[in-house]
């Protein structure tokens, strides 16, 4: 009766670990575009308070330097 | 965003322009930008098309992941900053700001 406690203790605590390991192994998966790849180009609109208005990534080649700041939704922290 | 607010003259001055992107509505994009002070353009990605080009489409919120990216002028990336480390945009203003990306 011992034993089967005890094995059942010591089950638990490995399934734990495993279940953590596993959870950090799926929290941050890698970038798919790296450093130095090409930014694929793109056509998006915002308002700006009268017209939606068109933007390509393509139209600051050799103009500018483009950050591009994806956030989760609108109206959230950050 | 706030943050990139904050940072605006410091990059503009760097020949840098920031885009935000998500897949809300340009409306309540136009919204969200007044109501926290941001004045540049947040793009609406709707339908996520340019998120998923980027390979950070979740599943699991039907959104973009958090991550900033700086393009260089050649179009090439030259700073990624993923998830909770994106909200400190620090490294990519610094990158902005040494010279090579000046010229």
């Amino acid at each position: 009766m011992r034993r089967l406690a005890l094995t059942i203790a010591i089950g638990l605590l490995v399934g734990g670990c495993l279940a953590r390991a596993a959870d950090n192994q799926s929290t941050p998966p890698p970038l798919k575009l790296k450093v130095g790849d090409v930014a694929p180009d793109f056509k998006l609109q915002y308002f700006d308070g009268t017209d939606l208005k068109d933007v390509t990534l393509s139209q600051y080649r050799g103009k500018k330097n483009v950050v591009l700041a994806f956030y989760i939704f609108a109206f959230t922290g950050g | 965003m706030k943050n990139f607010q904050q940072n605006l003259k410091k990059l503009e001055a760097a020949d840098t322009q920031v885009l935000g992107v998500s897949m809300d509505s340009p409306f309540s994009n136009k919204a969200f930008a007044d109501q926290i002070g941001v004045t540049f353009p947040l793009l609406s990605d709707w339908g996520g098309e340019t998120t998923r080009a980027y390979g950070i489409y979740m599943d699991k919120y039907r959104a973009a992941r958090r991550v900033n990216f700086l393009i260089g002028k050649d179009g090439k990336i030259l700073e990624e900053q993923i998830d909770k480390s994106a909200i400190d945009p620090t490294k990519i203003v610094d990158a902005c700001q040494r010279p090579p990306l000046k010229n």
